[in-house]
Order: structure tokens, then C-alpha cells, then sequence
């Protein structure tokens, strides 16, 4: 996201996603097919839950050794002959790739859908260095030729309809008067697109996992972008985050029993790709080259940090179609390369806890992220460790911290939350509008502008208690 | 810019103060996977009849078509159908040694010609000839390594005269599988993982690919659509007599 949007505050971009009728009825849509999805992929799969928790063990085993198994990667990589970079900061990693490109006199490079680049603002980079990065995944490619972001990492291009693509296509790839049906503008981009393949010098991906023991990186896509950019460049470039290792063959096995299902509802994508280095003798395809770059960009720091946790996650996208919050403001209002629950705690990672001191409260902690997790990461646990570091670090405002404490010491009282609640109801009448506060001083004005504060109920729980024991009869 | 050893240093100074979530072990791994990999193939060959039945469910399910055919014989006319019906001029294939059949000399009596991959190494030059041939051709003649019932997948190993792309760049990939490819689920084609890397996977490729139906993508409205990058159409051939006679 540029610089000038994030001067936006979280506010008014939630509020501009709120207000725009199209993309709601889009996300209500997409989230609801993807939930849907995954349901009746998980009902007919009895293993599911076993292998959630197996998964979620061996994320955890892994970073319990994270050293050896991201040596055994480096030495087993290197023996297929492809070459290890280190990358502490995006700046660096960056640097690396423009460096093999300049090397390799690369003038295009295709790229296979990959956050870790994404992350890093590689596209940007390359362009300034005279290569042109050319985005494959439909998705990816629409939201590029339009200069937009993704609003959902697996399904980027959500927020537009077929009317919005075909007029794009039609201007930016000089084809009037193009027909809007999905199945002829997937074959518009599928022509396009695979003159770039056949031309590019560079293979630009990610990785969903990199298994040590091989020296395997493992790419799973539904289009087959994944094999074109690892087969037909001379060179392939992966740029992976350290916490993709896992340590070998049947962990992968696990992780792809889960994976597709949790993100599109799928038993498999329809293509997985296991790359184990450069392109061997006589084999007629694969690069030249590969190389791996593997990338901290803050991940390390969290190994003994609070969003340790976080480091387990697969990309699937299953907490953000879940998340009460993203099915509202979608992708481009969270303002950060990843949306959604999980989005907020890599946002953290990587830019640090003052980057989410309001993100931090886009969530009602209702759970829904961590039932959805396929490796069960408790994300509703590390939104308020960091709305607990946001307040203690006073990152958030003076007026937010001050009215959040007093109503934390309210509810630990249940003395003085009786005494609070009558007057309460008096000082919130004039703000009250259908059971629901609007405005207030403080805090409440803001807070309040795009959220429902319910108000304070006539007659609390509280008051109602006694009566109801009475009514109950002795237990 | 960070050396291996900087970043290595760095990961264990974090490593030193981080306290583990919970007790955990990754998966435990088949001790002598060759010999696991004999056990599992013996099991299957018993009911592969069944295996064969779910494969078939699955992978029609993601928009495969399989097709049977009794013997080698029967291949041909197969081959030949498909290729007539969509009028595909130009195909290509692997090699006999790779392929298991000599499907060029069978061809040729349905009237198409194959191209037929080069089995070995090939100049530099030569390759960049034979690219964009691929890439023009209509349909791509493969085997197969493995075929997993659990989700209608095809696993392919890339290496000497089983070039990657035949399966990737033709809008329709056709491929030749026999019983003992079949297998009931992913969690047995772990253990085939394991053993092809405990074999020294140098006598292979660079690459395996697992493919699950036709390149697919819903990324216009959710509509779903076949072909975008790799083959519109997959089809897989189970020849009941085997491959190699």
C-alpha cells in the first residue's frame, strides 16, 4: 500500500469499504462460497481434525529446531546445485533479486502468486531496475493491469466484476469491443500471458513449504502458473519466509491434506509442484539456475516474541472468509500487504505493534479465526496481547487508554458496576439512537462512528439475576 | 548483505530465549521406506479394482475423464477419438522407454503423427527449437508415475525423456497408467516420497508434479473456469492388460 493511503486512517478507509454497496455484496458472496466450501470439505473428511492437530504439532516441532531444519534445507538445496541467499530485511532481499537479475541480463520476469513478494515490494523494485515483473495468476494479473491491490489472497481480484475486467482488458491490452464472459477473457489472459512465460527470463515465486530433508520447495497453484514460472525461464528465483520449512516428505503430506481444503474447499490444488533445484542433465526443461532466498523481515524476532505463534500459518485464507471484520471492509481497508485476523498479526511482525494500534481492534474476538485455522493458531489470544502492548506502550490515544482502563476496572467490580449502571443510563440518553450509542465525547465520537456500541440495557443482567435465580428454584 | 553464518547466528540467539508452546514432534517417518513402499504395492495389488473405482470418482470430479482400454492395443483408437473430435493436428509425446509403449508406431496407423521427445540430453540450440513445437502442439502424450485414488491426482516425475512441459503447454494432456500406479491416498504416497528420496533421486529429475484435473480458475466472479495457464482438458488412460508388452 502507498505511503499517502496509509496516511488514511483505518477509520475512513473502513468507513469508504463500508459505503461501497458493490464490494459488500462481493465479499458476502466470496466469503460466503469459500465458507460453504471448506465446510463440506472438512464434513467429508474424517481425518480432518487428527491432522489439524498434527499439523499444528509439527509447526511447532519445527520451530522448536528451527536451526538444523533450515540448515538441512541450505545443504540439501545446495547439493541439487541451486544456490541459498539470506535476506534479514525486505530491503535486502530486494537487493538479492535485483542482483540475479541484473546478472542474468533478466529484462522480464513472470511471477507466480507469492505474499512473501508482495510483502517485500518486489514488483516496485524490479520496475525501477528496468525489469518488467509481470503478475500470472489471473487474479493477480487483472489487479496489476488495473494498478489496484489484492483484496483477498486467494482470490485477489474479488472486488471487480466481469463488466470491470473485460473493459480493462479491452483498454489496457488494446482488444475492443471484448465479451465479458469469464471463459473468454480467461482465454484473452491465457494468450497474453503465455507469450510472456515463453519470453521471460525470470521465474519469480514464493513457496507454500520448503521441505528440509529433500531440499524441496513445494508450490501449489489451481492455474499452472506455479510450473510455467519454474519451468520455462532460465532462471527461477524462490523467495520464501524461514517459518515455510518443515522438516520432511510425510509432514508435507499432512500440510496437503489441509491446505486447498481449507482454503477453496478442494481435497487438492490442481497442481503441486515439487521443485528440487535446477533443471538436471538431460532434462529437456526446468532453469539453468535457482536460487532460494530465504527472508526474516521480523519473523526470527517472534520466535521468542508473543506472535511466536503466528509463525505457523499456511496462507489459506480460511480466517479471513470467517472473520465477522474482513466480510465487511474486505482486504484493502486492513491498508497492509495481509488482511484479515491473521493479516493484523503479520502486519505486527513485520512493521511493528505502532503500525496496528487501531488494526489491533478490527476484530470482536469472536473466535471464529482460530475454528477456522487449519493449524489452529489462537489469534484472538495474540490481538489482545497486542491491544494490551499498544495500550501499555501508549501507542493508543490518551482518551482511548484512559476510558479502556476505567471500563476494565468497572468490570472487575461488580460493586461498582451495579452503582455504574443507572448512571450510565442517564448519561448515555442523548446519545442513544435505536438501542445503539452514536457520538459521545472522548473516545466515544470516533469509536462509535462505524461500530455498534449496544447501550446500556434498561434492566442489566445484573439487576435481572436475582429474580431469574428466584424463578429457577433451588438447583 | 547477510552471510550464511550471520543468519544462522541470529536465528539461535533467538532460539536461546524462546520458550516452546507445547510439547511437539513432526511426523514420524517409515524407517526403511523401500521396503514400506513393497508392502503397500503388494497390499494394493489385491484390490485394485477398487482403488481404480475411486480414482475414477475423483478424478471426474475434478473434470478428469478416464478411459479404459483392455489392452495396448486399444490405445490408439483412444488416443485417435479424442484427437478427431477437437481436430488436433500436432501431438506430442514421450519416449517408448519413458511412456511404456511405442505409441508413435501405433499412431501412425490411426493416421497421426507424434512428436516424439528427445530420450536424452540435447544441445542447447536444440532445445530452443523444440520449445515453441511444444508449446504449438494440441495435445501431450505422457505416463505416469503414481495415480492416487484419495484425490484423482497424477504424479508425474520430470527427468530424461520425461520433459515437464508435455503435460503443461498443450491445451489437452492425455496419459498412460497401468494397476501398479495406483494408489489409495496421499498419506501412502508419503511413504513413495520418502523412499524415491532415500533411492537417490539423482537418477530423476529437478521436479514431481502432482496434477489434480484440468488448470482451473475462479478468479472472475467465482466462475469457474478450465485452462488458464496449463491443459483445458486432462485425460488419463488405464490400460488393464499393463503398459510394456
Amino acid at each position: 500500500m502507498s505511503e499517502v493511503e496509509l496516511q488514511t486512517p483505518f477509520r475512513r478507509r473502513a468507513e469508504r469499504a463500508l459505503g461501497d454497496t458493490f464490494l459488500q455484496q462481493a465479499l458476502d458472496i466470496a466469503t460466503t462460497k469459500f465458507i460453504d466450501l471448506r465446510r463440506e470439505a472438512f464434513d467429508g473428511f474424517p481425518d480432518g481434525e487428527r491432522l489439524r492437530d498434527r499439523a499444528r504439532q509439527i509447526k511447532e516441532a519445527t520451530l522448536q529446531s528451527l536451526d538444523r531444519h533450515l540448515g538441512e534445507l541450505v545443504d540439501n538445496v545446495e547439493r541439487h546445485g541451486g544456490q541459498v541467499h539470506y535476506a534479514t530485511t525486505d530491503a535486502e532481499a530486494r537487493q538479492i533479486v535485483l542482483d540475479i537479475a541484473r546478472r542474468t541480463g533478466a529484462i522480464m520476469a513472470v511471477k507466480s502468486k507469492s505474499m512473501a513478494t508482495e510483502e517485500i515490494h518486489l514488483n516496485e523494485a524490479l520496475e525501477q531496475a528496468g525489469v518488467t515483473p509481470v503478475e500470472t495468476d489471473l487474479g493477480e494479473y487483472i489487479i496489476q493491469l488495473a494498478h489496484e491491490r489484492p483484496s483477498h489472497i486467494i482470490a485477489p481480484a474479488i472486488h471487480k466484476t466481469r463488466g470491470q475486467v473485460a473493459e480493462l482488458f479491452a483498454r489496457e491490452l488494446r482488444r475492443p469491443g471484448l465479451s465479458s464472459d469469464p471463459e473468454v477473457l480467461t482465454k484473452v489472459a491465457r494468450e497474453e500471458l503465455r507469450e510472456k512465460f515463453l519470453r521471460a527470463d525470470l521465474g519469480i515465486t514464493g513457496a507454500n513449504f520448503a521441505v528440509a530433508d529433500t531440499g524441496t520447495v513445494v508450490l501449489v497453484t489451481n492455474e499452472g502458473n506455479g510450473r510455467m514460472a519454474t519451468s520455462l525461464p532460465r532462471v527461477h528465483v524462490a523467495v520464501m519466509g524461514v517459518e515455510k520449512v518443515i522438516p520432511s516428505m510425510s509432514d508435507l503430506t499432512v500440510f496437503l491434506a489441509l491446505l486447498a481444503r481449507s482454503a477453496t474447499g478442494q481435497k487438492l490444488s490442481v497442481y503441486t509442484t515439487l521443485v528440487q533445484g535446477p533443471r538436471r542433465p538431460g532434462e529437456l526443461d526446468g532453469p539453468d539456475e535457482f536460487h532460494l532466498v530465504l527472508l526474516d523481515n521480523g519473523r526470527l524476532r517472534q520466535l521468542a516474541g508473543p506472535l511466536r505463534e503466528s509463525l505457523y500459518c499456511l496462507r489459506c485464507g480460511a480466517c479471513l472468509n470467517v472473520c465477522p471484520v474482513y466480510r465487511q471492509i474486505g482486504g484493502h481497508a486492513y491498508g497492509y500487504t495481509y488482511p484479515g485476523p491473521i493479516g493484523i498479526l503479520a502486519t505486527a511482525m513485520l512493521n511493528g505493534s505502532r503500525s496496528v494500534k487501531d488494526l489491533a481492534h478490527a476484530s470482536s474476538l469472536c473466535g471464529a479465526c482460530a475454528d477456522a485455522c487449519p493449524v489452529r493458531i489462537d489469534i484472538p489470544r495474540m490481538l489482545i496481547e497486542l491491544r494490551k502492548d499498544v495500550a501499555e506502550t501508549r501507542i493508543a490515544s490518551r482518551p482511548e487508554r484512559v476510558v479502556f482502563g476505567a471500563s476494565g476496572r468497572l468490570l472487575e467490580r461488580p460493586r461498582l458496576y451495579r452503582w455504574a449502571a443507572p448512571i450510565a443510563r442517564l448519561l448515555q440518553r442523548p446519545f442513544v439512537r435505536h438501542g445503539v450509542i452514536r457520538g459521545g465525547p472522548l473516545v466515544f465520537g470516533p469509536w462509535t462512528a462505524s461500530r455498534d456500541l449496544p447501550a446500556v440495557a434498561r434492566r442489566t443482567f445484573q439487576e435481572q439475576w436475582p429474580e431469574l435465580e428466584r424463578e429457577a428454584g433451588p438447583s | 548483505m547477510t552471510t550464511r553464518v550471520e543468519f544462522f547466528d541470529r536465528i539461535r540467539a533467538e532460539m536461546r530465549t524462546a520458550r516452546a508452546l507445547f510439547p511437539a514432534t513432526p511426523m514420524e517417518r517409515p524407517a526403511r521406506p523401500a521396503e514400506t513402499v513393497e508392502i503397500v504395492r503388494r497390499e494394493l495389488s489385491e484390490r485394485w479394482p477398487a482403488t481404480l473405482e475411486r480414482f475414477r470418482v475423483e478424478f471426474e470430479r475434478v473434470g478428469g475423464v478416464l478411459h479404459r482400454a483392455q489392452t495396448l492395443a486399444d490405445v490408439p483408437a483412444l488416443i485417435g477419438g479424442i484427437a478427431r473430435e477437437r481436430g488436433f493436428e500436432r501431438l506430442v509425446g514421450w519416449p517408448p522407454a519413458s511412456l511404456g509403449a511405442d505409441l508413435e508406431r501405433l499412431l501412425s496407423a490411426e493416421g497421426l503423427a507424434v512428436e516424439i521427445m528427445p530420450a536424452g540430453e540435447v544441445s542447447e540450440s536444440a532445445r530452443g527449437d523444440l520449445r515453441p513445437r511444444i508449446a504449438r502442439a494440441d495435445l501431450g502424450l505422457t505416463g505416469v508415475d503414481l495415480a492416487i485414488a484419495e484425490t484423482g491426482t497424477l504424479v508425474l516425475r520430470s527427468g530424461p525423456g520425461r520433459p515437464r512441459s508435455t503435460s503443461l503447454l498443450p491445451p489437452c494432456h492425455v496419459a498412460l497408467f497401468e494397476r501398479s500406479a495406483l494408489l489409495e491416498s496421499l498419506q501412502q504416497f508419503g511413504v513413495f516420497l520418502e523412499a524415491w528420496h532415500g533411492d537417490g533421486e539423482g537418477s530423476g529429475g529437478a521436479m514431481i508434479n502432482l496434477i489434480t484435473g484440468p488448470s482451473r480458475t475462479a478468479d472472475i466472479e467465482l466462475t469457474l473456469t478450465r485452462g488458464v495457464h496449463g491443459p483445458k482438458e486432462v485425460h488419463a488412460i488405464f490400460v488393464e492388460a499393463g503398459l510394456r508388452v
